[in-house]
C-alpha cells in the first residue's frame, strides 16, 4: 500500500487559481461574498404570502422588506460584484489507493455468454419482427373465419380498447369493421412484434444450441403459459374471449419464422472495439491487421483480449 | 506507485495536514449564526438544506407513527377523524415538499460543484434565496396548526390530502385559511425549487471545469440536469393550478368550481401533470447517488455510461407523458386509458436499463458491505419490487380495481421509501465523512441498516395485502369484521421499527460529528473530484482548477500506471 502526495506551494509558478487572483499574489481565491440579502428578501416574500392568510399589515411589512432587499441585493452586485478574498495556504494531499494492481476480467474467446465474437443486423430482428408478426396472423384469422365467420373478430379483439364507448360488445359488434380498433390492434402488433424481433436479433446468438428450438417453440410455448395464467387479471374481458390454442399457434409461427428469417440474414463479427476508421469503412494501409497477417484474424473480429480493460475493476 | 506525469491536475485542498481538512474559525455563536444566514457558499447551503430536511423528516415520521397508531387496531379513537385527515395531508405534503425535494436539493447543491470542479454554483445568491424561501415555505405550512383557521372547532392545518382535489378545496367545502397555508407555503417553496433548478442547469452546463465535457461528468451531475429541466417544466402547472385555486376561493372564479360549470377533472390534470414528474424528481438524485455510490463499492467503473446517461434523460421525458395513469378512475375516454397504460409501461424500459446496468456494475466486482452499500443493495432490490407493482397499477383495468387503496399506498411507499429515502440514507453514510471530516460509525450504521430493512418490509410488504383485500387509503377507522385487524397491527409495529432505526442514524450523527473517526480527504477510495479535496472542503473548493482527463480523474491520479484517460 502505497500514499500518493501532493504539495502545490502559494508560489508555484504553475499555479493558476481562479478568476483574478492573481492580482493578489497567487495566494487568494476570489469568492462571493456573503451577504444577507437573499435571506432577507425570501423573507420579504414569505411575509407577502403570509399576509394574505394573516393580517394584511403582515403584507406591508414584507413587501417593505422585499423591496429594501432588492435594492440591497442590486447594490451589492452592481457595478461590482461584492467579493471576498480567501487566503490558500500550502496544499498537501494524500491519497491512500487501497490496492495497487488493476485486475482484468479474463475472458475465454470461446466464452460467448458473456462476448459474443458475433452478431446479427438489426436490419434481421427488425424483418424477423416484421414477418413473423404477418404470418401469425394466419392461424388467428383462420380460426377468427371459422368460427365467427369475420375477418374482423380478432382484429377487434386485440384493439378493442380503441372503441370508445365499447364495455362488453356483443359477438356482432366484434364481427364487424371498427376502424378504432383497428388502428389499435396495428399498433399493438406492429410495436410488439417488431420489439420482439428486435430482441430475437440480439438473443438469438448468445443461446448456445438450438436456437430456432428455443426462440420458435419454447419461448412462445412459456410467454402463452405465462398470459394465460394472467390475462384473466389484466384484461378479463381478452381472456374470456380469447382461443388459447389459435393463440398459442401464433405465437408458435411468430417464433419459428422470426427466428428463421433473422437466423437467415447471417451473422456480423462484432464492431464495437474496432477504431472507427474501420467502422465507417475507411480503406487504409495498416487500417486492418489481415493486410499484413491473414492469420491473425478477420477485419472488425472482436478479440475479447484486445478490450479487456473493465474500468478498473481490482481484485 | 508508478511515477510520470500525471493526467489530471488535482484540486488541493488548504491545510498541513491532509487529514485535517478545512477547520473553519469560530467565532462567537452570534457570529456563528450571522455566518451561516449570510452565506452564499453552495456548501453551507447544501448541509442547511439536508438538515433542514431531516428536521421535517422526524416531524412527516412523527405524523405516519401518530396514523399507523390509528390503523393498528379495528375501531380505535386514538386521533380524531380531522386530525387524522391532517396527520396524512401534512405528513405526504412535508414528506414530498420538505424532506425529499429538500434533502436532494441539497446534496445536489453540496456535491455539483465540487464533482464538476467549480467554486460555487452558478448563481450564489440565487442559490442561498432559493433555501430561505423554500425554508420559510415550510415554516409558514406548519404555522397552520397555529394560525389557520377551519370550520369551527376542527380547523389548524390543512386536510385535503397532499393533492387537494377540487371541489373539496373550494370556500364552500373548504372554509377558513386551512387551504391557503397549502397553498402560499407550497407556492413560496415552488418559487425556490424553481430557483434552484435553474442554478443547477447553469452549474452543470456552465461551470465544468476544463477537460470535464458532457460525456466525463459524473453520472449525479447528469440525473441532477435532467431533474432539474423537470422541476422547471412540472412545477409551473402546479403554480398554476394554484394561482387559480386562489382565484376561485378569493375573486369569484369558477376554474374549479363544479356548481358553476368548472372542472374538478381540471385541478386532477393539473395536479398530475406537476406530480407525476415530481416523483421522477424525487427518484432521480436517488438513481444518482446509487450511480457514485455502487461503483466505488463494487470496485468497479459504472457499467454503461453513455447507456445510463441516456436512460435517464429518457425517463425524464417520458416521465412527462404519464401523468393521467393517476386518473384511471376519474373516468376518461378508452383510448386515454390505453395511452396512458402504455405510455407507463414505456417507461420500464429505461428504468429496466438502469437496473442491469447497476447489476452489471457489480458483477464481478470485488463488493465491500460497508454501509452505503448495503443501503444501495437494498434499493435495488425495493425499486425493483416497486417498479414491478408500478407496472401491474398501470394497466387501467387491475387500476379501476385497486385505485386508492392500501395496494396503491403500499407501491408508491416502496418508491419513496424503499428506494428513495434507502438512498438517501446511503447518500448520508457516503459523504457524511466529506462534509463534516468524520466517519459515521460503521456498527451503528448496519444496526441502523437491518432495522430499517426489518420495518421496512414488515410495513410495505403486509400493507399490500390489506390493499388487496379492498382497505381504502385515507380512511379513518375500520370494522374489525373486516379482517384487516392483524395486518395492520404488523403494519405499525414495522412504522416504529423503522422510526427506532431513523432515531440510530440521527444518533451516529450527532455522535460523529463530535467523536468519529478522521475521515480523510478519500476515505472510500473513490474517484470522484470531490474525494481530490479536503474533508470537510476548504470554501473556495479546489485551491487550483481541476483538470481531467476521464470519467474517473481520481482514478487517474492514483493510478498513473493505468490512468482511464488512456481509453477515452
Amino acid at each position: 500500500m502505497s500514499e500518493i502526495s501532493q504539495s502545490i506551494p502559494p508560489h508555484d509558478p504553475h499555479y493558476a487559481p481562479h478568476g483574478d487572483a492573481h492580482d493578489h499574489g497567487h495566494d487568494a481565491v476570489h469568492l462571493p461574498a456573503p451577504t444577507a440579502w437573499p435571506f432577507l428578501m425570501a423573507l420579504g416574500v414569505t411575509l407577502i404570502f403570509a399576509a394574505l392568510v394573516t393580517s394584511a399589515w403582515l403584507g406591508v411589512l414584507g413587501g417593505a422588506l422585499t423591496l429594501v432587499s432588492i435594492v440591497g441585493w442590486f447594490r451589492n452586485v452592481l457595478p461590482h460584484e461584492a467579493h471576498e478574498d480567501i487566503p490558500v495556504p500550502l496544499e498537501i494531499m494524500s491519497y491512500v489507493p487501497t490496492l495497487e494492481k488493476v485486475a482484468r476480467i479474463e475472458v475465454s474467446e470461446e466464452h460467448r455468454a458473456q462476448f459474443p465474437l458475433e452478431t446479427f443486423p438489426v436490419s434481421s430482428g427488425i424483418l424477423g419482427g416484421i414477418l413473423g408478426g404477418i404470418a401469425m396472423v394466419i392461424p388467428a384469422e383462420i380460426y377468427g373465419v371459422l368460427r365467427y365467420h369475420s375477418i374482423w373478430y380478432v382484429v377487434n379483439l386485440l384493439g378493442g380498447a380503441g372503441v370508445g364507448g365499447w364495455t362488453n360488445p356483443t359477438i356482432a359488434q366484434m364481427s364487424h369493421f371498427q376502424l378504432g380498433a383497428f388502428v389499435t390492434a396495428n399498433i399493438i402488433q406492429g410495436a410488439t412484434t417488431l420489439l420482439v424481433g428486435i430482441l430475437y436479433g440480439a438473443m438469438l446468438p448468445i443461446w448456445p444450441k438450438r436456437p430456432i428450438l428455443l426462440g420458435g417453440i419454447i419461448a412462445p410455448v412459456l410467454w402463452t403459459g405465462l398470459l394465460h395464467s394472467m390475462l384473466g387479471l389484466v384484461n378479463p374481458f381478452f381472456a374470456s374471449h380469447i382461443d388459447w390454442a389459435s393463440f398459442a399457434a401464433s405465437q408458435v409461427i411468430f417464433g419459428l419464422v422470426a427466428g428463421y428469417v433473422v437466423k437467415k440474414r447471417g451473422r456480423l463479427k462484432r464492431l464495437a472495439a474496432v477504431p472507427l476508421a474501420v467502422r465507417l469503412g475507411v480503406e487504409t494501409p495498416g487500417l486492418h491487421p489481415t493486410d499484413q497477417d491473414p492469420s491473425v484474424g478477420t477485419p472488425g473480429l472482436h478479440h475479447p483480449g484486445d478490450d479487456e480493460h473493465t474500468g478498473g475493476g481490482e481484485g | 506507485m508508478g511515477e510520470g506525469t500525471l493526467p489530471v491536475v488535482p484540486g488541493i485542498a488548504s491545510g498541513a495536514d491532509a487529514g485535517a481538512g478545512y477547520a473553519p474559525s469560530r467565532g462567537t455563536y452570534l457570529e456563528t449564526i450571522h455566518s451561516w444566514i449570510t452565506t452564499v457558499d453552495h456548501k453551507k447551503l447544501g448541509i442547511m438544506y439536508i438538515v433542514y430536511a431531516l428536521i421535517f423528516l422526524l416531524v412527516a415520521g412523527s405524523e405516519a407513527l401518530l396514523m399507523r397508531i390509528q390503523l393498528a387496531v379495528p375501531n380505535n379513537t386514538f386521533l380524531d377523524p380531522q386530525t387524522f385527515n391532517r396527520m396524512f395531508t401534512m405528513h405526504g405534503t412535508t414528506m414530498v415538499f420538505l424532506v425529499g425535494m429538500m434533502i436532494l436539493f441539497g446534496f445536489g447543491n453540496y456535491l455539483i460543484p465540487l464533482m464538476i470542479g467549480a467554486r460555487d454554483m452558478a448563481f450564489p445568491r440565487l442559490n442561498a434565496f432559493s433555501f430561505w424561501i423554500s425554508a420559510f415555505g415550510g415554516l409558514l405550512l406548519y404555522y397552520s396548526f397555529i394560525g389557520g383557521s377551519g370550520l369551527p372547532g376542527t380547523g389548524t392545518a390543512p386536510d385535503v390530502g397532499w393533492f387537494a382535489y377540487a371541489p373539496l378545496t373550494e370556500r364552500a367545502f373548504s372554509p377558513g385559511h386551512t387551504i391557503d397555508y397549502w397553498t402560499v407555503a407550497l407556492l413560496a417553496s415552488g418559487i425556490g425549487s424553481i430557483g434552484t433548478a435553474i442554478n443547477i442547469l447553469a452549474t452543470v452546463f456552465c461551470m465544468r471545469t476544463k477537460g470535464m465535457t458532457l460525456m466525463r461528468i459524473p453520472l449525479l451531475p447528469w440525473l441532477y440536469a435532467t431533474t432539474s429541466f423537470l422541476v422547471l417544466v412540472a412545477v409551473s402547472p402546479l403554480t398554476a393550478a394554484q394561482v387559480m385555486l386562489m382565484i376561485d376561493r378569493y375573486l369569484g372564479g369558477h376554474f374549479f368550481d363544479t356548481q358553476a360549470g368548472g372542472s374538478a377533472i381540471l385541478w386532477a390534470h393539473f395536479f398530475w401533470i406537476f406530480g407525476h414528474p415530481e416523483v421522477y424528481v424525487l427518484v432521480m438524485p436517488a438513481f444518482a447517488f446509487a450511480n457514485e455510490i455502487i461503483p466505488v463499492f463494487s470496485r468497479k467503473a459504472v457499467f454503461g455510461y453513455p447507456a445510463m446517461v441516456a436512460a435517464s434523460v429518457g425517463i425524464g421525458f417520458l416521465s412527462l407523458g404519464v401523468w393521467a395513469h393517476h386518473m384511471f378512475t376519474i373516468g376518461m375516454t378508452s383510448v386515454g386509458n390505453a395511452f396512458f397504460t402504455l405510455s407507463t409501461m414505456l417507461v420500464g424500459v429505461p428504468t429496466g436499463i438502469k437496473i442491469f446496468n447497476w447489476l452489471a456494475t457489480i458483477w464481478g466486482g470485488k463488493v465491500r458491505f460497508q454501509t452505503p452499500m448495503l443501503f444501495s443493495i437494498g434499493f435495488l432490490f425495493q425499486f425493483l419490487i416497486a417498479g414491478l407493482t408500478g407496472i401491474m397499477l398501470s394497466v387501467s383495468a387491475w387500476n379501476w380495481q385497486l385505485h386508492n387503496s392500501y395496494f396503491v399506498v403500499a407501491h408508491f411507499h416502496y418508491v419513496l421509501v424503499g428506494a428513495i429515502l434507502f438512498m438517501i440514507f446511503a447518500a448520508i453514510y457516503y459523504w457524511y465523512p466529506k462534509m463534516t471530516g468524520r466517519m459515521l460509525s460503521e456498527r451503528l450504521g448496519k444496526w441502523h441498516f437491518w432495522l430499517m430493512l426489518i420495518g421496512f418490509h414488515m410495513t410495505f410488504d403486509l400493507m399490500h395485502f390489506p390493499g388487496l383485500m379492498g382497505m381504502p387509503r385515507w380512511i379513518y377507522t375500520y370494522d374489525a369484521s373486516r379482517g384487516w385487524g392483524t395486518l395492520n397491527l404488523l403494519v405499525s409495529i414495522g412504522g416504529f421499527i423503522q422510526a427506532i432505526a431513523t432515531l440510530i442514524l440521527v444518533y451516529n450523527m450527532v455522535r460523529s460529528y463530535f467523536r468519529g473517526a478522521l475521515a480523510g480527504p478519500d476515505p472510500w477510495d473513490a474517484w470522484t473530484l470531490e474525494w481530490s479535496t479536503a474533508s470537510p472542503p476548504p470554501s473556495y473548493n479546489f485551491a487550483v482548477e481541476p483538470v481531467v482527463a476521464s470519467r474517473r480523474p481520481l482514478w487517474d491520479i492514483k493510478h498513473p500506471e493505468d490512468p482511464d484517460s488512456a481509453f477515452e
